[in-house]
């Protein structure tokens, strides 16, 4: 049985930097921050097929923790469909990860609510999760209808009033966010971390959610960060999405799959496979809390090398400070 | 068939989920106003009951009871008859609707925009309605606005309900999608324009009943093309009731046998939208 406790939580982390900082201020030598680096896989899988399966089984057995007898949501990124786009997560990499989870004893459910679409089922049904993942309706919550609750939030950044979170995503043991990497036309790119945005109960904000975009969408994705229970990142860099994302950009083969336990450290990682500067990305300051856990060093990559699998996805003008240096 | 599976899915406290779970205002209401076209019965007393409870004291309705605020689904409520719903509730709750408008057109926001020397956009000038207070306004519910206060229209008329409706129907037209047809109400991103949706052309035709534009006729060519291709149960009675409120719904129509209805509010308008009679006049229709 998983425990309810992270390697090094966040008020350690915040505890632990501070105290690095007041030693550097009092002149006590270079401030070494005590951060266990966090783990994030990178694998090449280049297309959507059968091999997905075995990739999928092995990276969850690695990376994830123990999930047996636990109740496990996957939250893929369901947006809008249209024929040739790569808008959202590809269902045989969310039935593979399923399986995968499945596998590993876990109760796994696949639970999303989608911002624009009200009819998530039939959207689903579109983008081919019924064809692909068997009996999809019972295993699937529409976030958007969940019964939900008031939340409390433990460290709020959003200027949101009131913060209301469906049971199913509140009830996970491990809530996975199987993320599409894509650029996005407001915060530059939307990954694990901003695909929490669909655990936010239509039914209560609307479609579109628009109280969020009122109250500081990269806000809002910390405040989801800090009061969502357990955590677990995958990044479908299949084919991901450049230019004008997360709807209306172009199709772009990544060949990659980055997953790790710490959303913060995958999505910094994913940034840099797509030659963003993940420290230019401003929501993953405001959901780390501290530029430690975005820096390369303090994030020990697995599998294959960012520079072996690294290509610059094109970013609309707006979002052009946020290239690399020395990137294409 | 359908009607068993409504009263199946009723809670022990007299609300509907919209698919499971808990009771929420919108699926109560269409199951409400679809049991009551089938006549008068105890489930629909029961709903009725749950609703009246969950009033505000605003006059507005939240979504379900956990929610601290009236929004959008005051507008639904509304949809109900008075007589059923009780006069002063319905009352109450037209009065809300009446003092709900989009944040881009209140005064303290242009004045904002105003004292930035951002200049006014055309919809600021017509105000529609926002899921939440304090938000912007969107298609849905705007449409579903218009919708209510059409009806109470016809019982009883005012000015400034008139004066909403007008306005209310111009933002719709500001924001029919390049084409025809609307989405939920951002027509481009970026410069890039954005498509329209089956479910919200319906809505918004339903609640362009009576108004007159090229970008009507544009946008009924766009919801006959859905109404061809589409396999939403939802989309579908939207696009039943959008083009029925233009008389543009082929007299033979009916959905595809093999169409599911999943949801409440699916299997309910699908039952509105079938019956005789009162049923037909819910929408105006």
């Amino acid at each position: 049985m998983p425990e309810r406790k992270r390697d090094f939580t966040r008020r350690e982390f915040v505890a632990a930097g501070a105290g690095a900082a007041a030693l550097a201020s009092a002149g006590c030598g270079t401030a070494v921050v005590p951060l266990k680096p966090a783990e994030v896989t990178i694998v090449r899988a280049p297309a959507y097929d059968q091999s997905l399966y075995d990739t999928m089984r092995r990276l969850v057995a690695e990376q994830a923790p123990d999930v047996r007898g636990r109740t496990v949501v996957l939250k893929p990124n369901l947006v809008e469909f249209e024929p040739g786009s790569s808008i959202n997560t590809h269902p045989l990499l969310v039935h593979a990860t399923f399986e995968a989870f499945r596998a590993r004893g876990a109760n796994v459910r696949i639970a999303e609510g989608p911002g624009h679409r009200r009819n998530t089922l039939d959207l689903a049904d579109a983008a081919g999760y019924f064809k692909t993942v068997p009996n999809f309706e019972d295993v699937f919550t529409d976030l958007n209808l969940d019964d939900v609750s008031r939340v409390r939030m433990e460290r709020q950044v959003s200027g949101l009033s009131k913060l209301y979170l469906p049971h199913t995503a509140l009830g996970a043991d491990l809530l996975v966010s199987m993320a599409k990497m894509k650029t996005h036309h407001w915060v530059g790119a939307t990954l694990s971390l901003k695909n929490l945005f669909g655990t936010f109960p239509g039914g209560v904000y609307g479609w579109p959610k628009n109280p969020l975009h009122w109250a500081g969408i990269e806000e809002c994705i910390a405040d989801l960060h800090v009061t969502l229970p357990r955590q677990f990142a995958i990044v479908d860099g299949i084919v991901g999405m450049e230019g004008n994302g997360p709807i209306q950009g172009t199709p772009k083969a990544a060949g990659v799959i980055v997953a790790g336990r710490d959303p913060v450290a995958v999505d910094a990682t994913a940034c840099r496979i797509m030659r963003i500067d993940p420290l230019r990305v401003r929501y993953l300051h405001l959901c780390a809390s501290d530029e430690g856990r975005i820096l390369e060093r303090n994030i020990l990559q697995r599998g294959e090398a960012i520079a072996a699998v690294a290509t610059p996805f094109q970013l609309i003008p707006l979002f052009q400070s946020l290239r690399m240096e020395g990137a294409a | 068939m359908a009607i068993d599976n409504l009263l199946q899915r009723q809670n022990p406290d007299g609300g509907w989920p919209y698919r499971r779970g808990g009771s929420w205002v919108e699926p109560t209401v269409y199951a409400v106003l679809a049991l009551l076209a089938e006549g008068e019965t105890p489930a629909a007393r029961r709903g009725l009951a749950w609703l009246r409870s969950a009033r505000r004291s605003d006059g507005g309705w939240a979504p379900r009871a956990e929610v601290a605020e009236s929004t959008w689904v005051t507008a639904l409520v509304a949809l109900l008859p008075p007589e059923y719903l009780g006069e002063k509730l319905h009352h109450g709750a037209i009065s809300w609707l009446l003092g709900s408008e989009g944040r881009e057109s209140s005064t303290l926001y242009r004045v904002r925009e105003w004292l930035l020397g951002n200049p006014p956009t055309p919809d600021q000038q017509f105000p529609g309605w926002p899921w939440i207070a304090g938000t912007a306004a969107w298609v849905g519910p705007t449409s579903l606005a218009i919708l209510a206060l059409q009806k109470n229209q016809q019982l009883r008329p005012s000015a400034a309900a008139q004066e909403r409706i007008d306005k209310g129907q111009a933002f719709l037209l500001l924001r029919t999608c390049q084409g025809g047809g609307w989405n939920h109400g951002g027509i481009n991103a970026l410069g890039y324009p954005s498509q329209a949706y089956p479910e919200t052309t319906g809505m918004a035709l339903a609640a362009l009943r009576g108004a007159r534009s090229p970008k009507i006729e544009e946008s009924l060519a766009a919801a006959r093309r859905f109404l061809g291709d589409c396999r939403s149960a939802d989309a579908l009675n939207w696009l039943r009731l959008g083009l029925r409120a233009h008389g543009q719904l082929p007299t033979e129509y009916c959905p595809p046998a093999d169409i599911v209805y999943r949801t409440v509010p699916e299997t309910s308008l699908d039952l509105v939208l079938t019956a005789t009679g009162w049923g037909r006049e819910i929408f105006g229709a």
